[in-house]
């Protein structure tokens, strides 16, 4: 699977680079991540709790830094482990400065997966994974600004990750946009009315 | 021959049970103190295992014990091959690489099993698997069929100097003087893909060893209870007769139910007599789609050599088939396939190269068709190019093709998949075809119908595509027949049922040879209680080689009863008759005896049973035909596509069948309506999705598409019959015969319906997204 994508901060391509070397701000940022931590230099270990679609289950997994060039650049690989399947990739990430101190991140990258997440999963995988990293990056925003504030203001940046509740609801934002979805939401509305009924009635 | 019951329209006897829960299939099989099985499968395709740890597993609560191949020991070993290759060959490269129990030290597809937990309960077993904890080096994978045969491949079976599984030339005449003599030559490829059985009952085993009776029992949702019995013996080291292997109802097998032996055949009894407790597995839908073997994948470059007035003057063709990760089954899917790509026609001069290569992805065994229908597709295909590049009646094309009725039998000088002479025992196929283009209504459709409906913008397509299939194969297959002393008639066979309609057929054979009534007779299918020998449900051949056996053995009971009643009644045997359970004397109604009472006179309390003679009303008798019957037909459809969305409805479906003798119409119409549904499915729904890594993308019926019922046009049947002459009966097989034309006839259809695209399709299944790829290519390139 193909994953490629870019995205606006509103930070220097140094700011950026920080942000993303901050393993705290990560596991804040990335849906249902458990737990990571600096395992040695450029290696992190991660454990995360992934759902798509019938597929649930915890991954355990790798993640590795190389090809730096700061602050432009650099490689990631991802290998991923767990009950529902496993997960590999390879990725590059290239961060350009903008006018007015902003900095845009394009990313590319190939990843596989295997097991129970690729085939049940695999219908679903599309728009989960574009809601992980479009989540993710709303987190990023608002905890880059916090950084520049905090950093104005001579503290420490708070991190405040975001909630299970918000990262479902935006995979049924992002799933709604297909509009079998619907369909599906629309039955089970129905379905929800006629039991009403019955139980109205008798 | 006029028969009373053979051929006639009976119902179903075994119906009323199927239709309100009565019926036996494996799962209903529930024993006291039964432990539930269920298996750590790869979710790599192609991974080294370099540890295993089952220890956090194998602590829960529930479970009875965690195995892997280590503690197996010396049991390890793997399947038996099932089919070898054809000894009448020269210069066959084949290597035998059998699938096993439990994977040792590689995984070579997903889903492959390696450790297996045995626990009180599915639900704790299953919670189980998840424990085990396997470290695992992956490799790359092999699935490209013409990749894996570059030298830098990755290999699937690394004692071997690549992916190369069998390789083989058949040849005919002499193509290349033809190809010299000829005035057209087509070459095309074609990729022919991958679809499940998608049987309705998945697999399942329940095995119970019994210590103190030291017998093994067994039901298996298989279509081939006595091989299984005899592999189980062997493996265990046990008499066969300590083994019994009953395969129930079984809803569905279509091929893969015969692939002897599943990795879960091989685990289960071992299991059980290590255990000394009974033992369930019933496989989930996933599993199946893992795990329960597929078929279709060939990548074929074939050429035809034509003279201009359309002649087929020879067939050059290079397949190559994917087996997927082992070969148990031998060469029997692609050698159909050569037997099946000159079609209906008489081709003097043929040449085909068959490349057989391993990849990491589930076993390929014969499905329903069974190699036949990529044959068909691609010669018919070929006709169909041919006509417009001659400017040639699609059907005169074929009219001056077909095999001339006088030139049966037809030895086509090749091998079939029995490893024996390729022989068409008979046929007559013009008034199979003419009568398929009267009843769909060819030339009406061309010219009222069609151009009616385009003006009102409608995209409507016609097809029709006759096709051959080779039935009724060797080596043989066994009946026992018996007159009980109640006067009702017990038969079996060794085939087993998975929805045939068995009990009914073969008992209309029994009650015509004993004029008695079809109620009166019970036939059991699937029991390796009730007869010791036989092979199995296969190659549409149960009708043919049980249905004869059955025949014989009733007939020597008939003959029993005749001597035993002649001596009785005091009467020459030949003023005997047979009606309504009685023998009778022809001329004095009254004097008679039934055969409830011949058969009690059969088994003697007294004096002696006469030397040569033995006691009973029972007869078991084999038939083993030399080469197989020929089966015939032709598939007539009309179908309307939507250019928009690409859904297609198909409208009309018109199939004349000849099958030889009917056992009985209905249950004939109905293999032929099921047979049609999945090769609809082949067409333009069912398609194996595996990524370049081996992973299989639509592993559910949520994305893997059946057709359903909203898919299926109303199928009209019409029968002729050209009788088999090489069995008594007359019959040839039906089972596989309505999934063998139907890609070909639909795809035919297809590019009728959109003649502004000039499509040329080369390829199935399609699929809507597919449609609209080809469609966009085919306007970029115009």
């Amino acid at each position: 699977m193909k994953v490629e994508g870019e995205h606006l901060f509103k930070g220097t391509p140094q700011q950026v680079w920080e942000l993303f070397r901050d393993t705290d701000v990560m596991a804040a940022a990335l849906p249902g991540t458990q737990k990571m931590e600096l395992v040695e230099d450029r290696k992190y270990q991660a454990v995360m709790q992934v759902r798509v679609g019938p597929v649930s289950g915890e991954f355990s997994g790798e993640l590795l830094l190389s090809d730096e060039d700061y602050p432009r650049s650099y490689t990631m690989s991802v290998e991923g482990r767990g009950k529902p399947g496993f997960l590999k990739g390879v990725g590059d990430v290239v961060l350009t400065e903008q006018a007015e101190g902003q900095t845009l991140m394009g990313y590319s990258g190939e990843v596989q997966i295997g097991g129970r997440l690729a085939a049940v999963g695999q219908r679903l995988i599309d728009t989960v994974s574009k809601s992980i990293i479009s989540q993710a990056f709303e987190t990023l925003d608002r905890l880059l600004a916090e950084r520049m504030v905090a950093a104005g203001e001579g503290r420490e940046a708070a991190i405040d990750s975001a909630s299970q509740g918000d990262y479902a609801a935006a995979v049924a934002r992002d799933l709604l946009a297909a509009s079998w979805m619907k369909w599906v939401l629309g039955a089970l509305g129905l379905i929800i009315v006629v039991v009403i009924l019955v139980i109205a009635l008798f | 021959m006029n028969y009373k019951i053979i051929g006639k329209r009976v119902k179903r006897v075994e119906d009323p049970r199927l239709l309100t829960g009565g019926a036996l299939f494996v799962d209903d099989v529930n024993l006291p103190d039964m432990l539930h099985a269920a298996f750590l499968r790869s979710d790599y395709a192609h991974a080294r295992i370099k540890s295993i740890d089952t220890s956090q597993a194998a602590a829960l609560p529930g479970v009875v014990g965690v195995f892997t191949a280590e503690d197996m020991g010396e049991d390890w070993e793997p399947g038996p091959p099932l089919v070898s290759p054809p000894p009448t060959l020269e210069n066959v490269t084949f290597h035998s690489r059998r699938q096993v129990p439990l994977v040792k030290d590689k995984v070579r597809h997903a889903g492959e099993i390696i450790a297996v937990v045995v626990a009180e309960s599915r639900y704790i077993a299953e919670d189980a698997v998840e424990e085990i904890q396997i470290d695992y080096e992956p490799l790359p994978a092999v699935v490209n069929l013409e990749k894996c045969l570059h030298p830098d491949s990755p290999l699937v079976h690394e004692d071997l100097d690549s992916n190369l599984a069998a390789h083989l030339v058949q040849k005919k005449g002499d193509y290349e003087s033809a190809r010299a003599e000829a005035d057209l030559i087509i070459k095309r490829r074609f990729h022919l893909d991958r679809g499940a059985a998608a049987a309705m009952e998945n697999r399942g085993l329940v095995v119970d060893w019994n210590a103190k009776d030291q017998h093994l029992m067994v039901w298996d949702a298989t279509q081939s209870p006595i091989p299984i019995r005899n592999g189980m013996a062997a493996r265990l080291g046990l008499r066969t007769h300590q083994v019994r292997v009953v395969a129930p109802f079984v809803g569905g097998g279509f091929g893969p139910k015969i692939m002897m032996f599943y990795a879960e055949e091989m685990v289960l009894p071992w299991l059980t007599m290590k255990l000394n407790r009974p033992v369930k597995w019933i496989e989930d839908r996933r599993e199946n789609f893992y795990a329960t073997t597929q078929e279709r994948e060939q990548i074929q470059e074939v050429e035809m050599a034509l003279s201009k007035e359309g002649r087929i003057l020879g067939i050059k063709q290079s397949i190559i088939h994917d087996t997927g990760a082992y070969n148990p089954y031998g060469l029997t899917t692609p050698l159909n396939t050569q037997s099946h790509s000159m079609g209906s026609y008489d081709v003097e001069n043929y040449e085909s190269e068959l490349t057989v290569v391993f990849t990491n992805k589930t076993i390929v065994t014969p499905v329903r068709g069974a190699g036949r229908p990529q044959g068909i597709f691609v010669v018919e295909r070929l006709l169909d190019i041919a006509s417009r590049e001659l400017g040639i009646d699609s059907r005169d094309l074929r009219r001056l093709n077909f095999i001339d009725p006088d030139d049966f039998p037809y030895n086509h000088q090749i091998i079939d998949q029995a490893f024996t002479e390729l022989v068409f025992d008979s046929g007559n196929y013009l008034p199979v075809y003419e009568k398929a283009l009267e009843a769909i209504g060819y030339d009406r459709f061309l010219q009222e119908e069609q151009p009616r409906l385009r003006q009102e913008g409608k995209h409507v397509g016609i097809g029709v595509v006759p096709f051959i299939e080779t039935t009724g194969v060797g080596p043989y297959e066994g009946a026992r027949v018996a007159i009980e002393p109640s006067g009702k008639v017990s038969a079996a066979t060794g085939v087993g049922t998975q929805g045939q309609g068995h009990m009914t057929s073969f008992a209309q054979i029994v009650a015509e040879a004993l004029s008695v009534d079809v109620e009166d007779v019970s036939m059991v299918t699937g029991d390796t209680a009730e007869i010791h020998w036989g092979t199995g449900t296969f190659a549409s051949r149960g009708a043919v080689v049980a249905g004869n056996a059955v025949l014989a053995a009733a007939q020597d009971v008939r003959q029993k009863a005749l001597t035993l009643a002649s001596k009785i009644l005091e009467t020459p045997e030949e003023e005997l008759e047979l009606d309504g359970g009685l023998v009778r004397v022809a001329d004095i109604p009254e004097q008679s005896i039934s055969l409830g009472e011949l058969a009690v006179l059969a088994n003697p309390f007294r004096g002696a049973v006469e030397p040569g003679t033995e006691p009973g009303l029972e007869s078991t008798k084999y038939f083993g035909p030399a080469y197989g019957a020929t089966a015939f037909g032709v598939h007539a459809l009309i179908l309307e596509v939507d250019p928009e969305t690409m859904m297609i409805k198909l409208l009309k479906y018109v199939t004349v069948e000849d099958c030889g003798t009917m056992l009985n119409p209905l249950i004939v119409e109905g293999q032929i309506h099921g047979g049609v549904s999945m090769g609809i499915g082949n067409s333009y729904y069912e398609k194996l999705h595996f990524d370049e890594n081996g992973q299989l993308l639509n592993a559910s019926l949520a994305d893997y598409l059946l057709p359903t019922s909203a898919e299926m046009p109303p199928i009209e049947v019409i029968h002729l019959n050209t009788p088999a002459p090489n069995n008594a009966l007359g019959t040839k097989g039906v089972g596989e015969a309505g999934a063998i034309p139907v890609p070909a006839a639909f795809i035919q259809a297809l590019e009728n319906a959109l003649p502004e695209y000039e499509l040329e399709i080369l390829e199935t299944p399609l699929s809507p997204n597919r449609l609209f790829e080809l469609l966009h290519k085919q306007e970029e390139n115009q």
